[in-house]
């Protein structure tokens, strides 16, 4: 950009057109142009055939329509939240990922400015490599036609919408933070709102309003006028001058590591206590998972209510929760980096190993409480809930190994790696989509499909550990090689 | 025998030669100043040397093993300050000393000990409970500079070490280290301060787009140079790229 340039846009137009350049050439160095530039393809490519697939079901478009927002807005509470649940990362915001982020220390710009510029580019950087693209699965509920870019271009509006409210949700918990409001109180704050609104015959009214392509013109209105609201009473109310107080802790390194029974007690009560003291402590992954749990029961309730069909709880939430290994993982790899224990006699097989023990460790109460939760709440049969368990522990073991093999320590960026996330999607797809096929179709289980549910499961936890084993050989090679 | 030996290393990333040829050893009792600009290699040189990284080529030796092959051995027998020494982590640096001690097979007590030391030679015995996040920048850094030396390595490898400190721990640690070094062992400083190198070190090398350019030694050096002279002539005669000439310099 030459001064000229700067000169007739002005700082703002600068700061913002820079923010923009800032973000491509971040993921472009981190997975090469022509793999970043295919990551809406392949979105693209699920969100049409998880369209088909949900059609020929008999799912009704309305409906399909309506998940496509919900997902919308959870992905938009979540793409904001560097700060929601790990506000830890709320200082890193600022400086550590991106340098024009920290100019606001050297240059006369305001936080505030940047923030505003940073959550617009943002949120048009997603709604067009992310938002867009999910919008032409709307193409499959017209058919092609002359009306198809019409109705697309209204879904891309609807969904952006809702994404962009989500990620005011988002903005207004990290301003709050900012003035000394815990994060973790607006998580039972946003439910208690959504439980009034539903009890008091007000659901339907929220439910228009989150899908505004269905709604009147006045929901949309409405749901733009107040993400907007919220956004600038956000930025008004967060305190630029924020930083965390300074924290002491007692020794409780040497008590745990005496705790656990493994070789590298060290390496896995760091990663422990990593996660128990950042912000949330030892809670995220069970929020994490419990989000999960909501989802998956709401979707069982869909189904029932179209097909008229109930699943066997225990094959259908064992499969699906084992998935919150993903998230679980994230969550132990939240505060470290692998080239941080380049410095000590450790390998990289050890560091691997070591996340692989904190991740049975915490992972498995994490699963146990909302699987057990499920299979009470749903009647589970003892053969269903027992076979359940078993595909539970077998498959999150399987996807934790899958997620190290393929993103080895960095299990967020490699989401936006068309590669990479396709082979992990395909790698989720290939056991879990016949076992949530069985799972509908023999409710419930007989004994005979119980026990090669059961050997799946275990053969599918055995290859987990087998690719986790073979992350740290694969990613020391990369690492040493100088690649990452 | 030399501490550290390094013959013909090189070391590319892409199209970019980050080392080019590198040849040098360190004795022990040396206090190495390893000087260079920006992108120079020094970065790089020190992670080949302590196995982080695999070179292209050449041969490199530490304390007699080979960091390519057993770079778990070589850093187990040497300490390194890495140059973005603050990993972020929510233990104490009285934890974090204990994590550094558990993963070098070092006795607790003796962990405890030399942290107590440490904390009280470099001033952070107020903050051996504080969060290692919640430290300030320098206050992180003394701890790392601790981690680099609790296991009394016979080879340490310092990138930058008095960066964010302030003079007063500046001038204690630069008197530890030339002590240190004099105690029979090898301390190797990648730096850019050339005063800092001037005042410590009995040896520098002179690295410029990835080579070493020039050594001097710094004890009874009669050439009436300065090491500002000499390594702004090497450079400038290296013509390292992306630097401003001596002529420029002078024009300015």
């Amino acid at each position: 950009m030459t001064d000229a340039d700067s000169d007739r846009r002005g700082p703002t137009a600068t700061l913002f057109a820079t923010l923009l350049r800032e973000e491509w050439r971040l993921h472009v160095r981190l997975f090469g142009g022509w793999r970043f530039a295919l990551f809406p393809v392949v979105v693209a490519g699920l969100s049409v055939g998880a369209t088909v697939a949900l059609l020929r079901t008999g799912t009704a478009s309305e409906r399909i329509v309506g998940w496509g927002h919900l997902l919308a807005l959870g992905f938009g509470l979540y793409s904001g939240t560097a700060a929601f649940t790990g506000s830890d990362m709320l200082e890193g915001v600022f400086g550590r990922l991106t340098f024009v982020l920290s100019s606001s220390e050297t240059l006369p710009l305001s936080r505030r400015r940047l923030l505003g510029a940073f959550l617009l580019k943002d949120g048009l950087f997603y709604a067009v490599a992310f938002v867009l693209p999910m919008a032409l699965g709307a193409a499959v509920l017209s058919g092609l036609g002359p009306r198809t870019p019409g109705l697309v271009a209204t879904a891309w509006l609807s969904l952006s919408l809702v994404f962009a409210a989500g990620m005011a949700l988002t903005v207004a918990s990290i301003a709050a933070r900012s003035r000394g409001v815990p994060v973790w109180l607006s998580l039972p704050a946003i439910g208690f709102v959504g439980v009034l609104a539903w009890t008091s015959g007000y659901g339907a009214i929220l439910e228009t309003a989150l899908v505004p392509m269905v709604g009147p013109p006045t929901s949309a209105i409405g749901l733009s006028v107040a993400t907007v609201a919220v956004v600038a009473a956000s930025l008004l109310c967060y305190d630029p001058t924020y930083g965390q107080p300074t924290r002491t802790a007692t020794d409780r390194f040497a008590r745990l590591c005496n705790r656990l029974p493994t070789d590298d007690d060290a390496l896995v009560a760091k990663t422990l206590l990593d996660l128990a003291r950042s912000s949330g402590g030892v809670w995220k992954p069970f929020v994490s998972a419990g989000v999960l749990l909501v989802l998956v029961a709401a979707l069982v309730g869909v189904v029932d209510a179209i097909t008229g069909i109930e699943p066997a709880p225990g094959v259908f939430f064992g499969g699906v929760l084992g998935l919150s290994a993903f998230t679980t993982y994230n969550w132990l790899t939240q505060f470290d980096s692998l080239e941080d224990y380049l410095v000590y006699p450790v390998s990289v097989p050890a560091v691997f190993r070591a996340k692989r023990i904190a991740f049975v460790l915490v992972g498995a109460p994490t699963v146990a409480v909302p699987y057990l939760a499920a299979v009470f709440w749903f009647e589970a049969t003892l053969v269903d809930a027992v076979v359940g368990a078993a595909l539970l522990a077998g498959y999150a073991s399987y996807y934790f190994g899958l997620t190290v093999y393929l993103a080895g320590f960095d299990p967020n960026e490699f989401l936006f790696d068309a590669l990479r996330f396709g082979a992990f999607t395909a790698g989720v797809a290939v056991p879990l989509v016949p076992t949530l096929v069985v799972g509908f179709v023999v409710v419930p289980p007989s004994t005979t499909l119980a026990l090669a549910l059961a050997a799946a499961g275990f053969v599918l936890g055995v290859l987990g550990y087998v690719l986790s084993s073979w992350a740290g050989p694969r990613w020391e090679q990369r690492y040493r090689s100088g690649v990452d | 025998m030399a501490a550290i030996r390094v013959d013909e290393l090189c070391k590319s990333y892409g199209d970019v030669r980050a080392v080019d040829g590198m040849s040098f050893g360190v004795d022990r009792g040396e206090l190495f100043g390893f000087l260079g600009p920006n992108g120079a290699g020094k970065t790089t040189t020190i992670r080949a040397l302590t196995g982080q990284i695999r070179p292209d080529g050449g041969t490199i030796s530490v304390l007699e093993t080979d960091p390519v092959a057993e770079p778990l051995e070589t850093r187990r027998r040497v300490g390194i300050l890495p140059e973005q020494g603050s990993p972020p982590s929510f233990l104490t640096p009285r934890e974090y000393l204990e994590f550094v001690g558990s993963v070098r097979d070092l006795d607790p007590d003796l962990v405890r000990r030399r942290t107590d030391r440490w904390a009280d030679r470099l001033g952070f015995e107020s903050k051996l409970d504080t969060l290692h996040v919640d430290l300030s920048r320098g206050q992180q850094q003394k701890v790392m500079i601790a981690q680099a030396f609790v296991h009394e390595p016979d080879v340490v490898f310092i990138d930058e070490p008095l960066a964010n400190l302030d003079p007063l721990v500046q001038e204690r640690l630069k008197r530890f280290l030339v002590s240190y070094a004099a105690g029979d062992n090898a301390v190797f400083v990648s730096t850019h301060n050339i005063d800092v190198a001037a005042a410590i070190c009995t040896r520098v090398g002179i690295v410029a787009d990835g080579a070493l350019v020039a050594e001097r030694s710094l004890e009874g050096d009669g050439s009436g140079e300065s090491l500002l002279e000499v390594f702004v002539e090497r450079v400038d005669e290296a013509g390292a790229r992306d630097l401003p000439t001596t002529d420029e310099l002078a024009d300015d």
